[in-house]
Order: structure tokens, then sequence, then C-alpha cells
């Protein structure tokens, strides 16, 4: 295994100069012959009755092809709870409702309809916080469904958590919570929806999922009466997708609704106003948690409850309990567990996924509240962790089989880098941990991905895949693997993952899963290539099957190295004989992984990722601010098949994690997004960049192609824990809520200082006046 | 957006006139990074957008050894400031400001004419020029006045220029001897980013290296308009420069900064910021003297 020669490469992605030389070609790149631009017009109200949407003046602009409103369309329902009709009909539950769209000659031409288009609204009372949305008296988001607690029970309890309890001899009992962030890809939303003169649809869209999108466009074309219509979804290059595009949104189905009135091709682009209106956030959450352990510092239980604000329709960030449950039962060994989470409708922005999937969020509870228990347990913290370290060749409680675990080695690393030396004052370092799925997830009924390939007579190889590529490097990956499978050079692989009509199903782009299911999917393709290749050399060389390797395009005999023939030649020679053969293969891979179960219980994935990371931070006492002055993420890879990509997936995710532990969140009033701009959001910059190390540990897992885990996620999980608890070290205040922004961290200081009240509490967020 | 139509004057009386013709409907363009964000979140909309690139003004700075004044141009970039020798040099308050203000394309592109005139209470640009006494030379119909900036703005958005008229120099009179300087943006990242509070401060010492001889101390987002903190300085005048007057100016500025909450920032908060900040910058003007008398 370790005469690899193009897996463990620094292989620089295969897009990267068309991509810093602006050929790519993004969404925004795409036109159509007579095509029409599409606008939406969104909500004035976070909760209204629609009393009367008057189109007639839109209707008469030139230009314009076509008005819709939500009794224009049939019945179309979005989303995991099929709560989320593309245009709104009746009232609207957030701003960022649909109520109307036009498509039009161009851009402005929307844009003026949009605006001649008059709503009237009757406001209704409206509901912002979860845990007043539970109140009887609150006001229904969704009158026929009862109640405005999701029908989602997300309950997972094995153990005795209340005997553990009794028995522990340390508790820690806390709330922490997490607010709204959003991915900020730098490629904005858009799509472009085209029906054929038979009425069949081709959708080019920025989408992590083509196969389920292209499954929910049949369901719209379903309901425009086109049953047996065909679907088409097209990738354009996507800039960034960070679970963002794991949905269709509404604006794709309403350019399909547009462009089938309008008889032309329509294209809705998003601004980056739009972008941070109507896309969706991460999942917030208020979490309560109580963990203990035993005088020798084995956590005995812990046992979570959380409340989810769902906002006004739902998406996956709904669903993020059921990946919340991982690092809650199986982040350390914990031998009770309870946890309970309920996902609230209010009249806020819904959430969806986003990289780590409540990952991130449950992790910052847990290692909050690990380090808290440490130090009542008067144990250090990184020895704390190492006593409750998971294993490999374990089954966790629920269900979860650990093949390899890097947990240990990974603790050892951060502690190495970051302890010891001189700590002035101020200054403090702080250790978190991740468990996440790195062998695929079975969240939906296939984890599965498909490959087929055909090469050429020049040994030139195109292969066709339902990975997508977003930017984290899919192709290049990919193309490691089968080129080191068939000893090819990597730019003799041709990836192509752009379109439904060419590549096979794929489940989507997400849970770490490309890397692990699609690399073996594409490895099982190559193998059939491979024995193929070797069945024909050994007629041409006349040598034993066993006896042949492929290498540097060339097919040599192990025994006899002077028994060798170019690829391509091998191949025309098998091509252009009497009953000639070209080669093809194709594989579909699906885990052997399990969904969870009614009791939530099951192997989600084949293998799991596991890693630490540490900050040493410098707290400035008088303004609360933080620096971050070293980051160190050490991570369990299974291998690393390019770790210049791995690098770049840490780099990232550090980034992605410091600002939400620090300075990111979309600041909502009363439902109404008060920075949509990167002005306002402060998502962090080139300039504020800091020191990262991003050491790996290779535990070389069976089930990984070449032993590989997924690691697209795992750089952003316990990265706000790691710099709360660095935050606690260095001064000792324990910020509970994100962003840790230097408000919050004075306020804190202030009151432990016991000088002064003045400023916000912390923990209810209650400002108190400092004139007074 | 809505289209205009672009012009481009040579010189600054057909700049005026232009905007007297199409008055109401016309608005001046410097560098573009306010105007333009104002069109395209239809703030404004205006029909000419008179250019004042063409106009052959001398752009950049300009000591005069007679008056020891420094001449800003207001069509000069902040990039130009930010690696000007003389400003580094001798007006560190004005390198410390203009060196964070957006990223390095927009101070390749972005004027300090244009950051004053469009008058945030933000305005990086502004504070350490208030803090110097810095005088504005506008040029209208009527001819040439001068305002002194601390004067110039009114509110948000809203300066003492009448309609056509426009801001062309910044004149920066001679500080004393054994004078710092300093200014502190405040924010929550390092590029691309509007000050949650702005402080800057001019100090000068008598020849006993102790006593305040002269104090300006201005505050960005502090108020509606960039603002002197006038009490402070009273205080700090005629007083020895120690650590405790320092935290105690500071503490005389907070009180008097009219700071409100924003989506960018609470009250309260802002106000410890002017206590903390006004000391440390204080303290930073001192050294600056201290190592400038130790280079001389």
């Amino acid at each position: 295994m370790n005469n690899l020669s193009v897996v463990g490469q620094r292989i620089p992605k295969l897009d990267a100069a068309e991509k810093a030389t602006g050929r790519s070609r993004y969404i925004q790149d795409v036109t159509l012959p007579g095509m029409l631009y599409g606008k939406i017009l969104y909500s004035k109200y976070a909760h209204a009755r629609i009393v009367r949407i008057d189109t007639s003046r839109a209707r008469k602009l030139e230009g314009v092809r076509a008005v819709l409103t939500g009794t224009d369309i049939p019945e179309i329902r979005m989303g995991v709870y099929k709560d989320n009709p593309p245009l709104k009909s009746g009232k609207v539950r957030s701003y960022r409702d649909e109520v109307a769209a036009v498509a039009a000659v161009d851009l402005k031409t929307a844009e003026e309809a949009i605006r001649l288009i008059e709503v009237t609204y009757e406001a209704l009372p409206a509901v912002f916080d979860p845990e007043t949305a539970m109140k009887k008296e609150a006001p229904l988001v969704h009158e026929a469904h009862k109640t405005n607690v999701l029908k989602m029970p997300w309950k997972l309890h094995y153990g005795d958590v209340e005997a553990a309890r009794s028995e522990a001899a340390h508790i820690v009992e806390d709330r922490f919570s997490a607010t709204w962030v959003t991915h900020c890809c730098l490629g904005t939303s858009g799509c472009i929806a085209d029906f054929d003169h038979d009425n069949h649809l081709t959708v080019y869209s920025n989408t992590q999922i083509p196969s389920l999108a292209q499954k929910d466009f049949l369901g719209t074309l379903k309901a425009l009466g086109l049953k047996d219509r065909r679907a088409r979804v097209i990738k354009p290059c996507i800039g960034g997708g960070f679970g963002s595009k794991l949905d269709t949104y509404a604006y794709e189905h309403v350019a399909i609704l547009l462009a089938f009135h309008a008889r032309k091709p329509v294209k809705i682009q998003f601004d980056r106003k739009e972008e941070f209106i109507a896309t969706s956030t991460r999942q917030p959450a208020i979490m309560n948690i109580v963990q203990g352990c035993d005088e020798n510092g084995r956590l005995l239980f812990r046992d979570i409850r959380m409340i989810l604000d769902n906002g006004a329709y739902t998406s996956w960030g709904a669903t993020t309990p059921s990946v919340m449950m991982l690092p809650i039962s199986s982040l350390y060994r914990v031998p009770n567990v309870r946890y309970e989470a309920l996902c609230v409708y209010t009249n806020n922005t819904y959430a969806q996924a986003m990289r780590g999937y409540g990952n991130p969020q449950a992790t910052f509870a847990i290692e909050s509240a690990m380090d808290a228990l440490a130090a009542k347990a008067g144990i250090d913290p990184v020895e704390f962790r190492r006593i409750n370290a998971n294993h490999g060749d374990e089954v966790t409680p629920q269900g979860f089989r650990i093949t390899t675990c890097g947990l240990a080695g990974c603790i050892d690393k951060v502690a190495e880098a970051l302890g010891g030396g001189k700590r002035k004052k101020g200054e403090g370092v702080g250790y978190a941990s991740l468990v996440h799925v790195g062998g695929g997830a079975r969240v939906y009924k296939s984890d599965g991905c498909g490959t087929l390939m055909k090469m050429n007579d020049y040994g030139q190889l195109d292969l066709f895949t339902g990975a997508t590529d977003m930017g984290q490097g899919a192709d290049t990956v990919i193309a490691q693997i089968v080129a080191e499978e068939l000893g090819l050079h990597i730019e003799d692989i041709h990836v192509i993952h752009s379109d439904t009509d060419i590549c096979p199903w794929d489940v989507g782009a997400h849970a770490s899963r490309t890397t692990f299911v699609a690399g073996n999917s594409a490895l099982g393709a190559a193998r059939q290539l491979r024995s193929q290749i070797v069945k024909i050399a050994s007629r041409v060389l006349d040598v034993d099957p066993q006896d042949i390797r492929l290498n540097d395009r060339m097919v040599i005999s192990r025994q006899d190295p002077e028994k060798k023939i170019e690829l391509g030649k091998l191949l025309r020679k098998s091509h252009f004989s009497p009953g000639g053969n070209m080669l093809m293969a194709e594989y579909f891979y699906d885990p052997d992984n399990e969904n969870l179960g009614r009791d939530f219980k099951g192997n989600l994935s084949m293998t799991y990722t596991f890693g630490t990371h540490g900050a040493r931070v410098r707290v400035d006492e008088e303004t609360g601010k933080v620096e971050i002055l070293r980051y160190v993420a050490a991570h369990d890879v299974g291998r690393a098949i390019n770790p210049l990509l791995l690098e770049g997936q840490v780099y990232g995710g550090v980034m992605m994690g410091i600002g939400y532990a620090l300075t990111e969140q979309v600041q909502l009033e009363k439902g109404e997004i008060m920075n949509p701009n990167f002005r306002d959001y402060k998502i962090l910059t080139a300039k504020d960049t800091v020191p990262i190390a991003a050491p790996f540990l290779e535990t070389t897992d069976a089930e990984g192609p070449y032993g590989a885990k997924g690691i697209g996620e795992p750089g952003c999980v316990p990265t706000a824990p790691a710099i709360a608890n660095a935050i606690y070290d260095a001064v000792g205040v324990r910020i509970k809520d994100l962003p840790i922004t230097p408000e919050r961290v004075l306020a804190a200081l202030k009151k432990k200082g016991g000088d002064d009240t003045c400023g916000i509490d912390p923990l209810t967020e209650k400002v108190y006046d400092c004139t007074s | 957006m809505k289209p205009f139509t672009y012009l481009t004057p040579h010189t600054l009386d057909e700049a005026v006139s232009l905007y007297e013709s199409h008055e109401g409907r016309a608005a001046y363009i410097a560098g573009g990074t306010d105007v333009l964000i104002k069109i395209k979140e239809e703030k404004i909309e205006p029909d000419y957008l008179i250019s004042l690139a063409h106009i052959p003004v001398s752009e950049g700075v300009r000591f005069n050894e007679d008056t020891r004044a420094l001449h800003i141009s207001a069509f000069t970039t902040h990039r130009t400031l930010e690696l000007s020798p003389l400003i580094r040099r001798d007006y560190p308050i004005l390198h410390d400001a203009v060196k964070n203000i957006g990223s390095v394309q927009i101070r390749n592109t972005a004027t300090i004419g244009g950051n004053l005139a469009n008058a945030v209470p933000s305005a990086d640009g502004a504070i350490p020029l208030i803090t110097m006494d810095a005088v504005a030379h506008i040029y209208g119909t009527k001819g040439e006045r001068t305002v002194d900036l601390i004067h110039f703005f009114l509110g948000p958005g809203q300066t003492v220029l009448e309609k056509g008229e426009i801001l062309t120099e910044i004149v920066v009179p001679p500080a004393p001897a054994r004078t710092g300087s300093a200014y502190i943006k405040f924010g929550r990242r390092k590029a691309m980013e509007l000050p949650l509070l702005g402080v800057g401060m001019l100090l000068s010492l008598d020849a006993d290296m102790t006593t305040c001889v002269k104090v300006r101390i201005g505050l960005g987002v502090a108020a509606p308009t960039p603002i002197r903190a006038y009490n402070a300085e009273r205080f700090l005048k005629g007083r020895e420069v120690t650590d405790a007057t320092l935290a105690e100016a500071g503490q005389i500025a907070a009180d008097e900064a009219r700071v409100r909450d924003s989506i960018r920032g609470v009250a309260w908060y802002r106000r410890e910021l002017v206590g903390v900040l006004v000391k440390r910058m204080g303290a930073l003007c001192r050294k600056r003297i201290t190592d400038e008398k130790s280079i001389s």
C-alpha cells in the first residue's frame, strides 16, 4: 500500500487554473437563447394575511411574459415536512415568504414588474422565540398543524440516566445557545428552467443533490399535469455549497412554473442580499446539558434537552438532531445517555443543512460542559479527555461501530503542539474533540453513488460519477483514486459530474461522504476495468493475470519486466481486432451502513472520523476582544488521498468555525434580517486568517478507498468550544452563547469582577443600563 | 439599478456648472465606492453622475514649507495617503486611519474627500483630520470658502456643503513641538470593516515631557457626526500626562460620548470602549513623542 504513486500526492485541484483565470462557467455565466429573467416578490411582514394581490399593472408592463401568485399554481409542497409551497397564498409566515413572481425579457423589466405588484396585507400577531411559541396562547404559524411544535420527536435514551446521576461524583449543568449563521457561498444561487417542445424539462441549477433535485422537479412536473415528462438537471460550476444546496428552494420551482407559463427558458439569479434573505441558515439551538462523571473522571451520563427554532417552514435544519445524536452518544465513552429535541415553528427564517449538520452546535455544548466537568473534578482538561477517549474496534451504545479511531493520538498531537511554554496574562489554551460520520451516512433509503467509465484507444478515461464537486475537490480526489488503481496519470482522467442525463444516481454531496462513497464507487468501476485490461494483457503478453501490474500508463509483468506494453497500444490491439471490444465499466456502491431505527440506534456510517482542536488565545480584558494566537486541528483521516486538498478543507473549516465562534450572526429583529450584506455579516476575511496547523493521523480504514475517511465537515465542528474553553482558561469566564462577541466577554468579566452590573448578561442577554 | 449618464468635466467650474444645469438630478462621483453602492441600493437615483476624476487638480499631499501646513487634495486616494512617507512619518494618526479602511482595492479607488463628504458617523478619515484641526476648502458657484472640519458635519450623511459645492482640499495646520498622534479603529474583523468605535488623539507635551500643552480627542461612531471630547480635552490640558490622568480623561470622554445602540454594537459597550481606547491612544501618543525624541 505504500508504493502509491498518485494517491497521497499533493495535486492541486484539477479545475484550479480554470477558476483562477475566470474560465469556469458558473450559473451567472449561463444564458440560453430567448431566455427570460425571473424575479420574486417577498413578504413585507413576518406574519400576515394576504388580503389581496393586484398584479394588473405588472401584467400590462411591456416585456413581461408571466406573472404568478400562490393562487395561480398547482399544489406543490417542498421540504422534509411538506409544509412549504413555492408561492404562498392565504398568508405569509416570514419575511422570506415568496408572494408573487414575474418573468420578463430582461432583469430591469422584471424588477419593475415586481414593484408594480400591489399586495394588501393584514398583519397578524407573530412569534419569534421558540420557547414562547411553545406556549398555549402563542399565535399559530400553521393553523392546520394545530401546534407550533413539530411532530418530529427526537428522543434517544439508553442506560439509566437517573441512576447514573445519583451515583455521579461530579455533575455540571448548563444552558448553551447557538444562533443563526449562514453559508456565505461565494457563488450566489441561481437556476434556469427550460422546457422543450414536448414539455421535457431541463434545469440548470447549483445543487449538491442532482438526483434528489431531479425527483423534486419531477414532482413539480406532476403537479403541472406533466406526469410522464422527463426532468434533467445540469450543474454548472458551483461556487460553494456547505450544505446550502441540499434541498430544493422555492426559486427553482418558481423558475419551472414561470418557464412553463411563458413557454421560454427562465433564469432566476440571486444577488447577495437575496442570498442572505431567501436561502437558509444553520439550525439555531437552545441546549440544556447535564453531564456527570465518577471520582476517577470517567463519564457516567449525559442528559441533553434542546429546543430548535424551526422558523416558518421545514427543511433539513429540523433533522439535524439525527446527527447531533452522534456526538451526544458517542463523543467519548458515555454509558448512559438521554437526548430530546423539539423543533418549534416561529415566524423567523428556516434552517438548512450546513457543514457539520448540527454537530457544531451539539459539540459546543458537550465540549464546553466537558471542560467545566474536568474543572469540577479537578482533572486537567487534556487528561480528562484522554480518560474518556473512544477507541477502535468498539460499538457505542447507540450502535455506531467504530472501526478505526485516532482520537487519543489527536489529543496527544494537539496537547503536544499547544501545551507548555510560558503563558502571559490574558492568554489561555483550550481543547475540544469531535466525532463525525466518515464513511457515508444512511439518512436516505440509499446512501449510494454510481460510476460509469469508458476508456478510449489511448488509455484516456472518461469517468461519469454521481458525485458533486462544489469546490471541495471531489473530481481531483476521484481521479487520483482511479489513476492509482489503473496506473494512469492524473491528467488521463476526465471526471464528468454535471448532468443527470449522463451521470448515475447519487444521494448527494453531504455528510462528508463523497471521498468515501463516490471514491469507493469509482474504485469499484476501476477494478472492473482493471480486470478487463489484465485479461487482455495476459493474452497479449502471454503472462499469468496475477503477474500483471499497471503503472505509468504501462502494462507490465512483475516476474519479467521486459514483458510490457504501453496501455494505449494494448487497447488499440484489442479494439481493432476481429470481435474487438471497448473498455467500459459501471459500478454502484451502496455502503453496508444502517438507517437509524425508531429508537434512533443503528450504524449510520461505515466508519467515523475523529479529531481534536486546540486554540491558544489572548483576551483583552479591558475590551473583551479575543485574538487567536495559534490553532491546531488534528484529524484521524484514515488516509490522506490528497494532503493539499485535505489541509484546504481543514483550514477552510477552521476559519468557518472561528467565524461561528466569534463573529458571525444573521441578525434577526422580529423576523427581519438586519444585516443581509458582507459589511454587517461578519464573515472573516483573508486578513483575519490565523496560524493553523493541520496535522493528521492515518489509521487506514479497511472500508475506505485506500483507507480514507471523509473530512469535509470536521474542520468546523469543535472550533467554537475549543475557543470558548481557551477563553475560560485565559480569563476565567465561560461564554455559553454564540457568537462570543467582545461585548459578551466584557460583560462576563465585569460580572465576575463584581465591579459593575452594566452591560449584557451573557446568560439571559438582558441589557442592564450603564448609566443608572 | 437605475441607469445614469456619466459626465466628465475637466475643470472645477465646468463641474459646478454641470451640476447647476442638472440640479436635483445629478450627483458628484470621485472614487465611487460610496456613491455606486447608494445607487445600487436605490438610496439615490441620479440621472447624471458628474465625475471629479478628470479635473487636473493636484492629487496627493503637499507640505507648505512656509506655513508648515499640510495640503491634502480631496481627490487623494486612501492608498496614496497610506503609502506617503510624509504622512507615515509626520502624521501617524492619519496613517493609522487610512491603512485600515476597507481593503487595498477600495483604498486604491476611494478618496479622502469622498470619505468626508459622505459624512457617515463611522468615517475613519474624518477623525484624524478633526483631531488635527484641519480646515476644509470648498468650491462652488459663489467661489471658494473654508470651514473648520469639525463644523463640516451636520448629521449622518449631512454636511455644510451647499448644492453643487465641491470639497477640494483639506489643510492641516502645524502642530507644536513634542506632539504625538494616534488613531485606532476598533472593529470585529481586520478588513472590510466599519469601526464599532474610532478614537483619534493628538497630544503635545511641554519641554518637561510631562505636562500637556495641547490635546485633541476625536471620536467616531460616538455621536451622529464625528465629535471631539471637549470635556476630556479640558481636563487633560495643563495637567501632567500619567496613566491615571489618561484613564480619567477616558472616563470623561466616555461620559460625554453620545453613543447609541445599533445593529453593529450596543451603546454601553461603545461607551466602555471610549474610556479604554482614549486611555490607550493617549499612551501611544506619549510613546510616539518619546520615540521621536530619542530618534532626533
